[in-house]
């Protein structure tokens, strides 16, 4: 698993750690009874408090999505495969969240960003211009 | 139950001469936090740091480490610290690394080994230099080790990423996170380059011209120190109640961008009462936020 964060994004970085494992359980790179890295090596591969990645962990796991094998790690849990529809769900407010957060900077309201959206999405424009 | 403190200060002041170098300052650290003391170069970090380790008399005020008066219990509070200071000490110059070490060895009963020649290891350090020749990045390193390896339940880093080039500086902090995962540790980083350990931090206390003007939880810093975007009519003046709690103000035409320190609730409020619509509320970085109070121009 590969956890990027962001040092302009506003929220708290456990909340960027929680995304990230969502993202990488969506997209299939993490499956269910994987092990997630222990709390010291992200931390020490992210270089944030140890306490941030157990809080992000802990989040997590009350949630379902992971749960703790004492003495042994965190490991994903095996209703991920059943949940795949909620956490889809999840993971599509918390980008919309960041990009209505951005609109909203940029003056926008989120009428005229989902209309760019639906365009975008239609074909209208290549995104990756 | 009442929250234990690693360091606690009690209006800590100490002058260099006439120039006031801590004025009244009450740190408060709590166990197992990394508390980042943010401020310009000469606000006083340094000295609240050698005031900790009783290598400087404060003229009033005490402090505690552990509890222990570090006027009257100096040596016991030193051997439960780890300490990188700012400049690097000679005294021992004519030693090579491997001696130094070994001597800090037989000085801490808690001295790890088998760490110390990790430590060496990541941090690359030439056990057959002396001491004395280092230059100021391959010093920072060696003091990184001397100050890890003891395991100590409090580090005082002062400007820990002096002289070090991005990847070691990288590679200190990374190895600073992992051992902060091995080891119940309090961590104070006295520094003006905030945005480097603001993923470690979940403490922030800002000192301003030997005043501690801000002390708080990250997450209390993050939520009450915000930027405002508003849309204000012409000639409009801002309500005298809120001139106090402005960090910073810029206006360009109808749009005022306005940090201030406050509930937002509150303040969105208030600015809606004084007839200013709220575009949106940012959080701020770190850095921004703490910098926001050295900038204060509101606060008469």
């Amino acid at each position: 698993m590969l956890v990027n964060l962001d040092p302009n994004d506003g929220r708290p970085l456990y909340l960027q750690i929680m995304d990230e494992v969502r993202r990488a359980i969506v997209a299939g790179t993490l499956r269910a009874e994987d092990p997630l890295p222990s709390v010291r090596e992200l931390a020490a591969e992210l270089v944030v408090n140890p306490r941030t990645v157990s809080q992000a962990y802990q989040e997590l796991e009350r949630e379902g999505v992971v749960y703790v094998q004492r003495g042994q790690g965190t490991f994903v849990s095996p209703s991920v495969r059943r949940g795949a529809g909620e956490r889809r769900r999840t993971l599509a407010r918390e980008v919309a969240k960041r990009a209505l957060l951005e609109a909203r900077r940029n003056g926008l309201d989120a009428e005229e960003l989902v209309t760019a959206i639906q365009k975008l999405a239609a074909g209208e424009v290549k995104t990756h211009e | 139950m009442s929250e234990a403190f690693a360091v606690a200060t009690h209006g800590l002041s100490m002058r260099y001469g006439s120039e006031p170098a801590l004025d009244g300052v009450d740190l408060r650290v709590p166990e197992g936090a990394v508390y980042i003391l943010i401020g310009p170069n000469g606000a006083g970090k340094s000295t609240a740091m050698k005031v900790l380790l009783n290598l400087e008399r404060p003229h009033a005020g005490r402090a505690e480490v552990f509890g222990l008066d570090t006027a009257s219990r100096g040596p016991e509070v030193r051997a439960q610290v780890g300490y990188v200071a700012e400049q690097h000490e000679h005294d021992y110059g004519w030693m090579t690394c491997g001696r130094l070490i070994r001597h800090a060895a037989a000085y801490y009963p808690s001295w790890d080994h088998t760490y110390a020649a990790h430590l060496v290891d990541v941090f690359g350090v030439r056990l057959n230099r002396k001491v004395g020749t280092l230059s100021k990045g391959e010093a920072r390193r060696l003091q990184f080790v001397l100050a890890l390896a003891h395991r100590p339940p409090l580090l005082l880093l002062d400007e820990p990423a002096d002289g070090l080039d991005p990847v070691v500086r990288n590679r200190a902090f990374a190895q600073l996170a992992g051992h902060l995962a091995d080891t119940p540790t309090t961590v104070v980083i006295a520094t003006h380059h905030i945005h480097e350990v603001e993923s470690l931090a979940d403490h922030v206390g800002v000192l301003r011209e030997a005043r501690l003007v801000a002390q708080m939880t990250r997450d209390e810093l993050r939520r009450t120190v915000v930027r405002y975007r508003l849309e204000v009519p012409e000639g409009w003046q801002p309500p005298p109640e809120l001139r106090t709690a402005t960090l910073r103000r810029s206006r360009a035409g109808r749009e005022v961008q306005w940090t201030l320190v406050g509930e937002p609730d509150e303040v969105t409020a208030r600015l809606a009462g004084a007839g200013a619509t709220v575009r949106d509320v940012t959080p701020l970085a770190l850095e921004e936020a703490a910098l926001a109070f050295l900038a204060e121009e509101g606060a008469a």
